[in-house]
């Protein structure tokens, strides 16, 4: 039985239309079922393809979507794939970006529902990423490049139309962020003088990953004139020393995206990442005085007296909590420029390792085709 | 112009009947549960909504609990605590 046939025997899963791109476009937009630009239309056909690179039970859902608490069922997750413009093959990096979302840690019914503007930033690792066409080099966080334009808008599609994440219902960000379009990248590991982020966190090197985390957009830290480790760190900290961030107030972790110049000038000092993290959890800090005096008053000495009630206005306020919370990648190409990228700040990071439904590492995007 | 069938991309609200409780209040009145989100503003507001219950109902005892912080969901102690001790709770975030 195909899967058209499947679906008209359930009540609201199907939707006539008349066979015009601009009318799919007024439907889906009519409908909220869309992020405000065009899609492909999720005919059944399409569907099913898409499908065809899915190994699991396609009704079972794979996470339960807040504010809504939709299903989310390889159906109606390949559904928002094939509005998005994915190819098949990218299906499975979709299915995992929302398994690792679906993390207690991640906190998404608090990041779905926040005014703060928080998104998903999905960060691959792994052979599967280049298979799927993400792109880890010049522009890594820009347009231009298909996967990870298709990956990331797919789960803000899912996480729109599944979990209703609608604007001034379900979704209360107060301004938002042009990264709820889709914020998608991939770890530049060709040219990292460190472990890439999977491996750092103890998965096989061979392994394909993806790392969530609640993203701001990102925060450029433009560099030309440092020529060693502690000239690029000294201008990192001065990006990430801001009072309008959460990461001041919560046990948050923020990213650090080297681009792979400034990350070679660091590392070619002996800086290890923990180096890196220790270093900035030393001096990217603000004094108290810095931040306004109700701010000081009311957050600070109230919401986080045991820390902040008695302490002197020089006292210093770190971006994160700990050395180990800031998360640290390479990504990017030529240039002189990094990324510092704030987070929602009462959230963790989570990753999760891609594998088939029977629990083997996969080793490639095709291990998921159906025969 | 032909029809095409789509697959509808939302998902719907699941067993939203169970959110819904039959309430029956005995003679010796409520009890008033109120959770605090932290939220800046919420506990002026939740104070305000206790004074205003009490003048239109009667209410027999009023348990107070507070979340750790606003953006994380209530723990099991708390929300086991208000199912024990009140019949209806009022939440509310105030900034």
């Amino acid at each position: 039985m195909s899967l058209l046939d499947t679906l008209q025997q359930k009540p609201g899963a199907l939707i006539a239309c008349d066979d015009d791109p601009e009318a799919v476009f007024d439907l889906m937009c009519s409908r909220g079922w869309s992020d405000g630009l065009p899609v492909i239309p999720p005919t059944a056909e399409r569907v099913e393809r898409m499908l065809a690179y899915c190994d699991r039970d396609l009704d079972k859902p794979v996470l339960n979507i807040p504010p809504r608490f939709g299903a989310a069922t390889p159906v109606r997750i390949a559904a928002n794939a094939v509005m998005a413009g994915c190819k098949p093959e990218h299906f499975p990096l979709v299915l995992l970006a929302l398994e690792a979302l679906a993390d207690e840690q991640y906190n998404l019914y608090g990041t779905q529902a926040t005014t703060h503007p928080c998104t998903p930033m999905l960060i691959f690792n792994g052979p599967a990423a280049k298979e799927a066409g993400l792109n880890a080099g010049q522009n890594a966080m820009g347009n231009y490049f298909r996967a990870n334009a298709v990956i990331g808008r797919a789960v803000r599609l899912a996480l729109v139309n599944i979990g209703a994440a609608i604007p001034g219902t379900g979704d209360m960000a107060t301004t938002g962020t042009p990264a709820k379009f889709t914020f998608c990248v991939a770890e530049n590991e060709e040219q990292s003088p460190w472990d890439p982020l999977h491996v750092e966190l103890g998965f096989p090197r061979e392994s394909t990953a993806v790392t969530v985390i609640a993203a701001e957009s990102p925060h450029n830290v433009n560099d030309h004139e440092s020529l060693n480790a502690e000239g690029i760190l000294t201008m990192v900290a001065g990006t990430m020393t801001i009072t309008g961030s959460n990461n001041p107030y919560y046990a948050g972790q923020p990213l650090l995206a080297f681009g792979p110049e400034h990350a070679a000038t660091v590392a070619n000092d002996s800086m290890s990442k923990a180096d890196v993290r220790q270093w900035l959890f030393e001096h990217a800090t603000l004094p108290l005085s810095r931040f306004s005096k109700d701010t000081i008053e009311r957050r600070f000495r109230r919401k986080l007296a045991a820390q902040y009630a008695d302490a002197p206005l020089d006292a210093p306020v770190r971006m994160f909590a700990k050395p180990e919370d800031l998360v640290i990648i390479v990504t990017g190409g030529a240039g002189k420029h990094s990324q510092y990228v704030p987070t929602f700040g009462n959230t963790r990071a989570a990753t999760r390792v891609l594998k088939r439904a029977d629990g083997t590492l996969a080793k490639s995007l095709h291990d998921f085709k159906r025969n | 112009m032909g029809k095409i069938f789509l697959v509808v991309p939302d998902a719907p609200v699941e067993k939203a009947e169970q959110l819904n409780a039959n309430r029956t209040l005995g003679e010796s009145g409520i009890r008033l549960g109120i959770l605090d989100n932290t939220k800046g503003n919420a506990d002026h507001l939740l104070n305000m909504i206790i004074e205003g219950v009490k003048k239109e109902f009667k209410v027999d005892s009023v348990v107070m609990t507070r979340k750790a912080a606003s953006s994380r969901p209530a723990p099991d102690a708390i929300l086991d605590q208000l199912a024990r001790e009140a019949d209806l709770v009022v939440s509310a975030m105030a900034d």
